[in-house]
């Protein structure tokens, strides 16, 4: 008797064994990123969200145990007052995560860690949609490409390990377009509904969602144009079910998981969108200048891209834009020519999703901003993340069109050496990406890809090489752990109060240093080096007597953090 | 596509090696500290390698007077540390006279071309032995305290010691930060309340010209908000010139004919005055 063994080959449409691959892939890179959790400092906001999440979850603590008493104004504002300026879902998940994977059932030893797992959990999804998407748009493998490059890029990788909205807010965004997508193409009022609610979790996010509109709108006008057309002619106007569920259910779920808004909810709601229009203009280095604000460098998102994205990446995904291009470039002339009456034999296949308007528009509105002068620059490549599943996506595509030229140039391949030819491609994609981001570890906002010289060329160009004050646990680590007395104060400059307690109570610190807020109160000194650092570089040198560092902390030759001790 | 994958590969296994060993900082010092005299400079580059130079160097070679010096005019050569074939842009102009490398690290001597012969140094001389200070009409006494600083944002340091003015204004030798973040070691004058400080130097010896910069500590310019500050100098009753610092003028360059007084020695009064209040004022003057 033979054994048939069940055939590896999936079943042409996109379906369940997907979604089993798209969280495959979600679990390996959450492994990943919790191996690299320990070593990764606590950069200053996720301090305040680490206090925020465990202030929210008391209060949910509260509404189980206290019931009414938890909705008095007082008992929402003092519990949900902290950090009122970003939305709730994040925090509360990090607060959640600390409570249930910590506190209660003490899978995570460090507090942090059980903080960070729902946002290195976002950095899962994001593959897991990205693949799906990509599948369902052009075919498994650029789908899997794709998820590959987004989670080798080294910024997302870095922003993957945080308690903080960066990757979140990516992953969101991609899935809301993704929702959306399906919503146009399925036309069911459950898709409407699902497309409605992931809005109002986007929105309840990050604020980038506000700007969604600018995407979804026009694309699912677009798609369904000649309805609305036709209905505008009868008198009566269409709108496409998924915007009227976003239009409805979007505030109503962003409303109802943010309690800080239930009360004065206008005005509240009024300041929050207040604080973000005119929010404060941090200041970043960028090709040697340090930007305090506008007018803002018009070249900072192409350059920061190209310096920080992988190469190979870049490439495939411009191979994939000029093939969508002119596949689009060849749809508008035959439009055209169909308005001038011309013959037009053979009109191109038309995409019912129009699925290349929308990835068009979620990248460039996801970038768009970041163009113009008035918009902060301060979160270096942080806040345009959003654009970078698309990124990913199209050079899925363009990697599935090289595979395509090369098996078209290798035409005589038996099917094992074609497997190995193709095998050897994907190394060759991936390697370069995964050696980078490997490396990038924990300073990922340092790295910058060979193209520009690594992270020293970086350094060269006068790039960022970092914010948040969060290496000074590699300080500790190198230096202070080992060489300092006991008991000596170290001046921490960028680092909160609330990281190094908590680098403390993990273990990562000793205990027994002590932060002290100015470079003549303590026997060490820090300096994180960033451009506007050198001004607290120099008081130090007055305050200690001396310009030579004790010790500095590099990532491939170039100075991270310097530490000082008084002579 | 291949190739640009592996190109990268490859590019990033060379870029990510550091450029220099220990071992090669610690031999470019050693043939440092044997070749250069006290009136050479020694500089690093680029410029985002100055904390490891500092670090190999130490303070006695990479002393303060050189890392944060006005400019490179006064000295007569310099041996330039630099790692990745890296140049500092102020020697452009200068000759060449030498080279070594350790490993990573190459020493480059340069010649000044045209070496300024500095004859009295003002910055070095914020002393009770070279200076009195007033401000209005008090006298400002000399003190050796702590010196204190902070985090960002908080203004120069301000020295242990220097000479204290009634009302908290003082008068010392720190580091300021220009409008580029590169720092200069100067005369700290910050003036407050509207009143003119008065810096007497004792024994300068005066030259052809009175060469200085001068500068805000970097957050209190760059908005361009504040009053400006003038500065001027006298000697007896022969007025040098008096020169103004506007808020975004930078770390910026001045230079007074004293002919007249050339090859004299005398006291020189420099006044600092400000219409407008706790200006992070710094200024630094020599003779030549």
């Amino acid at each position: 008797m033979k054994l048939a063994l069940p055939s590896p080959r999936l079943p042409a449409a996109v379906g369940w064994r997907d979604h089993a691959i798209g969280a495959s892939m979600a679990l390996a890179y959450v492994g990943w990123l919790l191996t690299g959790a320990r070593a990764l400092g606590f950069p200053r906001d996720e301090g305040v969200y680490f206090r925020a999440g465990a202030d929210y979850i008391r209060w949910y603590r509260t509404l189980f145990e206290r019931g009414a008493d938890a909705l008095h104004q007082g008992t929402i504002d003092s519990m949900w007052g902290m950090n009122h300026e970003h939305p709730a879902l994040m925090k509360t998940l990090f607060g959640a995560s600390w409570f249930l994977f910590h506190e209660k059932w003490h899978v995570f030893s460090d507090a942090s860690t059980a903080f960070r797992l729902p946002g290195m959990a976002m950095g899962g999804l994001a593959l897991w949609v990205t693949y799906l998407f990509g599948a369902r748009a052009f075919s498994r493998t650029a789908g899997a490409i794709a998820a590959v490059l987004l989670a080798l890029m080294p910024r997302v990788f870095f922003h993957a390990h945080l308690a903080c909205f960066d990757v979140p807010i990516m992953t969101m965004w991609t899935l809301c377009v993704y929702v959306h997508w399906r919503a146009q193409e399925r036309r069911s009022l459950g898709w409407a509904i699902a497309a409605g609610i992931v809005y109002g979790l986007t929105l309840e996010t990050k604020h980038n969602a506000w700007m969604l509109p600018a995407v979804l709108v026009p694309h699912a006008l677009f798609v369904h144009r000649h309805a609305i057309l036709r209905g505008l002619r009868a008198g009566r106007l269409a709108i496409p079910s998924s915007l009227v569920s976003m239009a409805i259910l979007g505030p109503a779920v962003f409303l109802s998981l943010w309690p800080y808004l239930w009360n004065d909810t206008l005005g509240r709601v009024q300041w929050y969108v207040n604080f973000h229009l005119n929010h404060e203009y941090y200041n970043i280095e960028y090709l040697g200048r340090n930007y305090f604000g506008p007018p803002s460098p018009k070249s900072d998102v192409p350059v920061m891209i190209l310096a920080t994205v992988p190469t190979v990446t870049i490439a495939l995904f411009l191979v994939g834009v000029f093939e969508r291009a002119r596949a689009s470039g060849r749809r508008l002339w035959a439009w055209v020519r169909r308005e001038l009456r011309c013959n037009v034999p053979d009109p191109p296949a038309r995409d019912p999703r129009e699925t290349d308007l929308l990835l068009a528009l979620s990248f460039a509105v996801a970038v768009g901003p970041f163009f113009l002068s008035k918009t902060p620059i301060f979160g270096a490549t942080k806040h345009w993340l959003p654009a970078y599943p698309v990124l990913a996506l199209i050079a899925g595509r363009g990697f599935e069109l090289v595979r395509g030229a090369m098996h078209r140039a290798l035409p005589d391949l038996d099917p094992r050496r074609r497997l190995a030819a193709n095998v050897a491609l994907v190394v060759c994609v991936v390697a370069a990406p995964l050696a980078v981001t490997w490396h990038s570890h924990p300073f990922g906002l340092s790295t910058y890809v060979p193209l520009v010289g690594g992270t020293a060329g970086g350094a060269d160009l006068g790039l960022n090489r970092q914010f948040w004050g969060y290496t000074t646990q590699s300080a500790a680590a190198e230096y202070l752990n080992i060489k300092a007395p006991r008991g000596a104060g170290v001046f921490i400059l960028d680092t909160t109060w609330d990281a190094w307690a908590r680098m403390q109570e993990e273990g990562r610190v000793r205990s027994d240093l002590r932060a002290v807020g100015a470079p003549s109160d303590g026997l060490f000194a820090l300096v994180q080096h960033e451009l506007h650092m050198n001004e607290v570089d120099y008081d130090i040198w007055i305050a200690d007597g001396t310009d030579a560092p004790a010790y500095v902390v590099t990532h491939d030759g170039v100075p991270i953090v310097s530490v000082y001790k008084k002579p | 596509m291949p190739v640009v994958g592996l190109v990268e590969l490859v590019a990033h296994v060379a870029q990510t090696r550091p450029a220099a060993a220990d071992a090669d900082w610690n031999a470019a010092r050693d043939y440092v500290a044997a070749h250069a005299k006290p009136e050479d400079l020694v500089a690093f580059a680029p410029r985002w390698a100055d904390p490891l130079g500092r670090m190999h160097f130490g303070p006695a070679l990479a002393a303060i007077e050189r890392e944060a010096r006005a400019d490179e005019t006064r000295f007569p050569r310099a041996l330039e540390v630099s790692i990745r074939g890296a140049h500092l842009p102020a020697f452009g102009g200068w000759r060449r006279a030498g080279e070594r490398s350790f490993g990573g690290v190459t020493v480059t001597t340069w010649e000044n071309p045209e070496p300024a012969h500095v004859l009295s140094d003002l910055v070095s001389m914020i002393d009770p032995q070279h200076a009195r200070v007033t401000r209005g009409d008090a006298d400002c006494t000399f003190v050796h305290g702590a010196p204190s600083s902070g985090g960002l944002g908080f203004g120069l340091a301000i020295p242990g010691d220097r000479f204290a003015c009634p009302g908290g204004a003082f008068v010392g030798m720190s580091v300021v930060p220009d409008l580029d973040y590169l720092p200069h070691r100067c005369v700290y004058a910050p003036p407050t309340g509207g009143q003119t400080t008065r810096i007497r130097f004792l024994d300068v010896r005066f030259g052809a010209s009175l060469h200085g910069h001068h500068a805000l500590y970097v957050e209190a310019e760059r908005d361009r908000r504040g009053a400006p500050v003038a500065l001027t100098f006298r000697s007896g009753d022969t007025l040098l010139g008096t020169v103004e610092h506007k808020d975004g003028d930078g770390w910026k360059p001045f230079e007074l004919d004293t002919g007249a007084l050339a090859g004299q020695h005398g006291e020189l009064l420099v006044e600092v005055g400000s219409s407008g209040d706790r200006r992070m004022y710094c200024f630094e003057a020599d003779t030549r």
